[in-house]
């Protein structure tokens, strides 16, 4: 039953048989559609019959996430076939430009996707869901805490969570056993990286990929005991700490050559591309990326918990949900759709797919299945030592700047001091 | 400098020839490494040593780049986009480059001025009130923010009213006579008399529509509007790692252009003579 | 449709080309105002108007939402002495310019000049050196950000492999990025001015270098004395017209580098998209914008002067 169909049909002798016909269709195909009218309005029952288009907005980085995004979409069309959702994409980066650009235009769309360490920056284009979760009585608990407080700001959950997950080292195992190297032990420490990444650069490929995002290198100065923000939740990427173990880090490259040098670019994923090349035999990414991976190489490959440095092994974690925008005119619905793209079904694709591991608890199950050997027990050594990934409203900014300043760091062209002090000055507000 | 017939020794002609030649094969080489990289697996993008003719052709990339981006789709925004654009330019302008050719009216000279004076202001100054007002109109992602902003330009007008003053006036004095109204007469004469100069504007106008990155890339989110260098953008931003599938969708955006090069090649030294304009 | 305009104003300004016919046209103001209504009304609010608000937005803090504050003029001066990097980003536009804009000159004169002899399939070797000229940039740039890979593109593995010389990591170098970006740009962007160059060795009639050689001057003397000379006012064009848009590059650095290593790259364009549309600092962003614009007129006011003590209008 469609807008177009119901102008066409509804003239006063119509109206009756449309409204018996779709209180007929409306009862069977969903009961809480009527219960959920508000009124008692023959339009109201009207309303909740017509097609609501929504679109959904979403960052993807291949082919095969866009195929499992769109799977889910109708997923929801299935449940609420009065729904049907256009799903907008845009690569990670070009995500978080447009996102409020589209706001300001007022286009912004009706489900918006948010990634915990945007929370704090992106927050007011969502809605706060409290409202829904109490008048649904919706089941948080389901989902892992930790996530949940990730999507928390103020005064609300502002997005259903579909997956979370800490940073691990990805290696290829093809690699190690062309040399002759034991596959890396969940408790394997700095040394032993170190010892492992010199003995795999050799013959043009190199042992690490070293990345200056923040998601790939913090790990590594968490673990060595750094902190990289003050006391009063602020930036504070020049304490000695910090710059000490981003000065290690950025050895890896000029110094050790145990990593490639970088090109500038603003693609987010040349290290990832490089480790899926076959160029770096290991390198840090988050459980989301099995789905590429699964597709993309061309070898084996497992993941590893971060070596213990000085503080141990400690690794941040990372994770994303959907919510309802500020300015839909559906909120409803796009409640509805969220529910079902982060619902039991979708967490158990997304968890299969490799896509995703799942924010809630039962699912997990499922990315261990499909995913590559021993990755259960690297994803739980992982969490026991996860400390809570804070951010700032900017980290946006910090980690497009950490990208641009960071390489020639790396590359061992300016003083890692200097580089972090630049991105200070111009985030640090 | 042999510009005379008959002189120069041949074997200064060969080392001249062979010279060039190199140099343009020189020119060419990116062409053909991005169609290369476009024909082979992901593999062998990197392979060393780098090979110009693939070992295992993949013919398939480009589907597959057709396929994962709405290259169709793109091509179709770009051709709505440049060609609503371009008849808009040339309609007002030469409407409004007669008016100031051929009419007598108050302020002629001061709107004349003020339509000179922008001639010099680079599109970058104006993007930013450009943006707020497609923003407050609820333009943003929209065919009109792509075509509208740039239609009315002084350069058009311009350019045809220094071509219509070289056209005589005995012959619009003759149809006047005859009782023909203005529009006929713009019509009728000056617009056929003014073809090459509506031709080469035509071309780099649509050209410049066509290949425009900054102001489609500020006020167009998403694949829905994208024209062809958006789209390949946004494609890069997605599958920046599958380079032989980003080869194979440059080589399916540049291939337009290249085609309409090759079919306006006799003209290219005369249409840039006859207007010095086009060009990045 | 900006460029061309610039282009046409430099050809106008330049070679005095138009002359108003003293004639006086007929009265007729009804029609006159109808003929220019739809392109006037446009001019007015797409142009005219923008460039006005673009002045004004410069004195305010304008973000994307909520109300702007009036700042005076604090941007310029928050540009002038606090931000970190503008000086950095100016210098940066200026090197591309000094580097850009000379061998394009030069190359297309070469070019030209040679594609002006005897040449078999000249238009086949024009259209080649002009194809770079119109397919979009963003390809353009693409094609090279792979050829200058580190380790794995094609130059390094040239010059490792062939020139038996070390492969530098272009454009993760802040020495080299710069000009890895000035060979690509003029890859690109060179066959413009070639062609505008052969237009202008094709005006010069053959009579003149007949004389030339029947005085039995050398073909360099020939060159220097007759065919530079003439080609003066082609070549000043070339010169303004590629001075002006080398000012406004942008989609170089926004597909090659994205403006790094560090701000090695960034040039003015950039930044003010990057303060604009991505820090949406509306108000800054057209500052900028308007730096770019004094500069440029500057650069070109300058020109227009100097010209004639080197342009010669036959």
């Amino acid at each position: 039953m469609t807008q177009t169909l119901q102008k066409r049909t509804f003239t006063r002798r119509h109206a009756l048989k449309v409204l018996g016909g779709a209180a007929g269709i409306a009862a069977i195909a969903s009961p809480d559609t009527l219960l959920a009218a508000p009124g008692t309005s023959p339009f109201a029952v009207l309303r909740a019959q017509e097609t609501v288009n929504l679109k959904w907005f979403m960052w993807s980085g291949s082919p095969a996430e866009v195929d499992a995004w769109k799977h889910l979409a109708s997923m929801v069309t299935a449940k609420y076939p009065t729904i049907k959702i256009e799903f907008v994409t845009a690569s990670w980066p070009d995500y978080w430009t447009k996102l409020p650009t589209e706001a300001a235009g007022g286009t912004l769309q009706d489900i918006i996707s948010l990634q915990s360490l945007r929370t704090p920056g992106f927050a007011d284009l969502f809605q706060p869901l409290t409202s829904f979760i109490d008048k649904d009585k919706f089941e948080v608990s389901a989902f892992d805490e930790s996530i949940i407080g990730g999507l928390t700001y103020q005064d609300g959950l502002r997005a259903l969570p579909y997956d979370f997950g800490p940073e691990v080292i990805f290696y290829n195992k093809d690699m190690f056993q062309k040399a002759n190297l034991p596959f890396p032990k969940v408790d394997w420490t700095y040394d032993e990286f170190l010892d492992t990444a010199k003995k795999l650069t050799t013959g043009g490929k190199y042992g690490y990929g070293a990345w200056p995002y923040p998601d790939s290198w913090l790990p590594f100065a968490l673990s060595d005991g750094a902190t990289y923000l003050d006391s009063a939740g602020k930036l504070d990427l020049t304490n000695d700490s910090l710059v000490a173990a981003f000065s290690k880090y950025t050895e890896l490259v000029h110094k050790l050559k145990y990593a490639p040098s970088i090109p500038s670019t603003k693609d987010t994923n040349y290290m990832q591309a490089q480790w899926m090349a076959g160029n770096v035999a290991m390198h840090v990414n988050g459980p989301w990326q099995m789905i590429n991976f699964k597709s993309g190489v061309k070898f084996d490959f497992g993941i590893v918990p971060m070596p213990k440095g000085t503080k141990g092994s400690v690794t941040v974690s990372a994770g994303s949900g959907f919510g309802v925008s500020k300015t839909t005119k559906h909120a409803d619905e796009v409640w509805k759709a969220v529910t079902v793209l982060t619902g039991p079904e979708a967490e158990q694709y997304l968890a299969s797919a490799g896509r995703a591991f799942a924010a809630r608890k039962d699912e997990q199950q499922y990315w261990y299945k499909n995913a590559v050997e021993g990755s259960q027990e690297t994803l739980e050594a992982a969490l026991k030592s996860v400390v809570p990934y804070k951010v700032t409203p900017q980290w946006q900014q910090v980690s497009t700047l950490l990208l641009q300043y960071g390489i020639p760091a790396m590359n061992g062209q300016t003083d890692p001091k200097d580089a972090l002090t630049q991105v200070q000055a111009q985030a640090g507000g | 400098m042999d510009r005379e017939d008959g002189r120069g020794f041949p074997l200064g002609q060969v080392i001249s020839h062979g010279f060039l030649i190199l140099v343009a094969l020189l020119w060419l080489f990116p062409f053909v490494w991005m169609i290369s990289t476009a024909l082979k697996p992901n593999a062998d993008v990197f392979a060393m040593p780098p090979r110009v003719i693939p070992t295992d052709i993949q013919w398939g990339n480009f589907k597959a780049a057709w396929n994962y981006a709405p290259f169709g789709r793109f091509m179709l925004n770009g051709l709505l986009v440049a060609g609503i654009g371009t008849f808009l330019v040339l309609l007002t302008s030469s409407c409004a480059a007669y008016a100031f050719a051929r009419l007598d009216f108050p302020g002629r000279d001061n709107i004349f001025v003020a339509y000179l004076g922008t001639l010099m202001v680079p599109q970058e100054v104006i993007v930013v009130p450009m943006f707020i007002l497609m923003k407050n109109l609820g333009w943003i992602n929209s065919y009109q923010a792509l075509i509208l902003p740039w239609a009315f330009t002084a350069f058009g007008t311009f350019l045809l009213r220094q071509f219509f003053l070289t056209i005589p006036f005995e012959l619009e004095d003759a149809a006047l006579l005859d009782g023909a109204s203005r529009f006929r007469i713009l019509w009728n004469i000056m617009v056929p008399l003014a073809t090459p100069a509506l031709a080469v504007l035509g071309v780099f106008t649509f050209i410049n529509y066509w290949n425009s990155f900054l102001w489609p890339l500020i006020i167009v989110n998403g694949q829905e509007h994208a024209t062809v260098p958006l789209g390949l953008n946004i494609f890069m931003g997605q599958y920046g790692s599958q380079w032989n599938y980003l080869m194979a969708a440059s080589t399916i955006s540049i291939l337009p252009s290249v085609l309409l090069v090759l079919a306006t090649q006799r003209y290219l030294v005369e249409g840039i003579a006859l207007t010095g304009l086009g060009g990045h | 449709m900006r460029r061309a305009a610039q282009s046409e104003a430099v050809a106008t300004r330049g070679a005095a080309s138009w002359r108003i016919r003293r004639r006086r046209p007929r009265s007729d103001t009804v029609a006159a105002y109808g003929f220019l209504a739809p392109n006037g009304i446009g001019f007015l609010v797409f142009t005219l108007i923008p460039i006005g608000a673009s002045f004004v937005i410069s004195l305010y803090h304008w973000p994307l939402v909520g109300e702007a504050s009036f700042a005076g003029t604090q941007n310029y001066r928050a540009l002038a002495t606090s931000d970190p990097v503008f000086w950095q980003v100016l210098r940066n536009t200026f090197s591309y310019v000094f580097g850009y804009v000379p061998l394009n000159i030069l190359l297309s004169l070469g070019i030209a000049v040679w594609l002006s002899s005897k040449i078999r399939g000249k238009n086949l070797f024009r259209v080649i050196f002009f194809l770079p000229v119109v397919t979009p940039m963003v390809a353009n740039a693409m094609i090279w950000t792979l050829l200058y890979m580190p380790q794995s593109g094609v130059i390094d593995w040239f010059l490792v492999n062939v020139l038996h010389i070390s492969g530098p990591n272009w454009l993760g170098s802040q020495t080299l990025a710069m000009p890895a970006m000035i060979v690509m740009s003029v890859w690109q962007g060179f066959g413009y001015n070639m062609l505008i160059l052969s237009a202008g060795l094709q005006s010069i009639p053959v009579e003149l270098y007949d004389a030339a050689a029947i005085d039995g001057a050398s073909s360099w003397r020939r060159f220097l004395n007759v065919t530079l000379p003439l080609l003066t006012p082609f070549l000043f064009f070339a010169f303004v017209m590629t001075l002006i848009t080398s000012f406004q590059v942008f989609t170089q650095p926004y597909v090659l580098t994205g403006g790094g290593p560090g701000v090695s790259t960034t040039t003015l364009v950039l930044y003010l998209y990057n303060n604009g549309f991505q820090f949406f600092k509306m108000g800054y962003a057209s500052a900028l914008a308007w730096i770019l614009f004094v500069i440029i007129m500057t650069a070109t006011a300058i020109q227009f002067v100097a010209q004639k003590r080197w342009v010669h209008y036959g």
